[in-house]
């Protein structure tokens, strides 16, 4: 049996493989060839393209080149998602590498959020991670945390420091010994089917009678048309990190180990693939 | 619903409710809508918007939601030219005033940046919640003290609201003492004698 703590560096460890090529519009001094990197599951996309951007710039003039966004099949990525999630969401059932289109004109206001520098992801990403421990602890444990403490956990995913990471991490991981888990569990659940980005709700991990809730409990309550019915046939795949965990799954050991670095269950409903 | 709650999801909608009726009064563009998915019951987050054309050339859009994390509302916002280009997030800051800015400008918590609306799923402009709790507090401790009826979102709006250019009209806060029939107020008690004029 796989112990434990190695699905936490599985997790961690996750790449996607991804072929970057340049918009067909964008004007070039030279062919741009495309561009091949192994996306982490866990990052965002504006943290780890840095060397996709010099590539493409050095065929461009610098007055062709404004902010950098990507595009998949026509959708623009949300650079604020976890990598894995826009994966999984979008592209999960095409064969690999994924292949993301890349722009440096023509920003699209309407649909993506700026990120103008480094700080802004890191903003973010330490917003979701306050959020998740105000529902786990009404905020308790990040707030008793230093401030250097918060910076180990910002550090620790720009640098790909499992271990780094993981020491301040395992704080917003515990819970007190007369509960059986958080308070509530962060988590988000993803259709592209619909219009709202996404759903999140409270949800308590142990039900009032002790007992532990599990994924498939979870589904039910705020998504049940994801779920089909116990005769039916099987419409959707539950997506967390490119696996399908099973629905029995206890949702407080899903939250303890298979989190993105925010602590958020980030969940991809996709339709089940026909071949 | 939990009991611990401080301020829980109903609550959030009954003094929304209570607001929108205010506004409807006064017609200055308040709306309640709900969004409902074809396939799922109808969910139970909320906003509000205003849609105000100013005299000038900038168009602001604003929505109060509730954030079930921190169980507090939320104001988003966004910007935009007549064109339908947006003000970015330093043209948002020229609007603030002054005294606004040094409060705003203290921790990354207590400040405006750009989000996804949890609905729309676009870039809006929101202040962070986490803090709210902490001013809001004394607030209803006081209403509690000196036995006035709040509406918690009249009174978190008009604390919030001037910093990104949302004032509010004095009369929502007489209307909230309307509500207890507090008989001090003018408005609220008619006087027979105007009776007998008509």
């Amino acid at each position: 049996m796989t112990d434990d703590k190695d699905v936490l560096r599985d997790v961690w460890f996750g790449r996607i493989p991804t072929c970057f090529t340049l918009y067909q519009d964008e004007i070039t001094e030279r062919e741009a060839e495309p561009y091949y990197l192994l996306l982490p599951r866990v990052s965002y996309l504006t943290l780890v393209t840095d060397k996709v951007k010099k590539h493409f710039q050095k065929v461009m003039r610098q007055e062709d080149i404004s902010e950098i966004w990507f595009e998949y099949e026509g959708t623009p990525l949300k650079w604020h998602y976890p990598i894995g999630l826009l994966f999984d969401l979008l592209a999960s059932s095409s064969a690999l590498p994924w292949n993301i289109t890349v722009h440096f004109k023509s920003f699209p206001e309407k649909d993506l959020l700026h990120c103008p520098s480094k700080d802004v992801i890191e903003a973010h990403f330490m917003s979701c991670v306050k959020e998740a421990d105000a529902l786990k602890h009404k905020s308790q444990v990040i707030n008793e945390m230093q401030k250097k403490d918060h910076k180990q956990l910002w550090m620790g995913l720009q640098n790909d420091r499992f271990d780094q990471f993981w020491a301040i991490n395992r704080k917003l991981m515990e819970y007190p010994a007369e509960e059986n888990g958080f308070r509530y569990i962060p988590f988000r659940i993803y259709q592209t089917t619909t219009e709202r980005p996404f759903i999140q709700k409270l949800f308590r991990p142990v039900a009032t009678d002790g007992q532990l809730h599990t994924l498939g409990d979870l589904l039910k309550e705020v998504c049940p048309s994801a779920v089909a019915p116990e005769d039916g046939e099987k419409k959707n795949q539950v997506m967390i990190h490119g696996i399908e965990p099973m629905l029995e799954t206890p949702l407080q050991w899903l939250s303890e180990h298979l989190s993105y670095p925010d602590n958020f269950l980030h969940i991809s409903i996709i339709p089940q693939p026909t071949d | 619903m939990e009991e611990d709650e401080f301020f829980g999801e109903e609550t959030f909608q009954h003094y929304c409710a209570e607001f929108i009726k205010h506004s409807q009064k006064i017609g200055d563009g308040w709306e309640w809508r709900t969004s409902k998915e074809a396939l799922e019951p109808p969910l139970d987050d909320f906003e509000v918007t205003e849609t105000t054309t100013a005299t000038e050339v900038i168009k602001y859009e604003y929505h109060v939601l509730y954030s079930c994390s921190y169980q507090v509302p939320v104001l988003y916002f966004r910007a935009s030219f007549l064109d339908g280009s947006p003000l970015a997030l330093k043209d948002i800051w020229e609007g603030v005033h002054e005294c606004y800015k040094t409060r705003l400008l203290h921790g990354p918590w207590d400040t405006i940046t750009q989000q996804e609306h949890p609905i729309l799923g676009q870039p809006f402009f929101v202040l962070h919640p986490c803090k709210t709790n902490e001013f809001m507090t004394p607030v209803l401790k006081n209403s509690q003290k000196f036995n006035r009826n709040v509406n918690y979102i009249t009174s978190w709006l008009s604390m919030v609201g001037p910093a990104v250019g949302l004032n509010l009209p004095l009369s929502y806060a007489r209307a909230a003492f309307q509500d207890e029939g507090n008989v001090d107020r003018q408005d609220s008690f008619i006087e027979p004698k105007s009776l007998e004029e008509l």
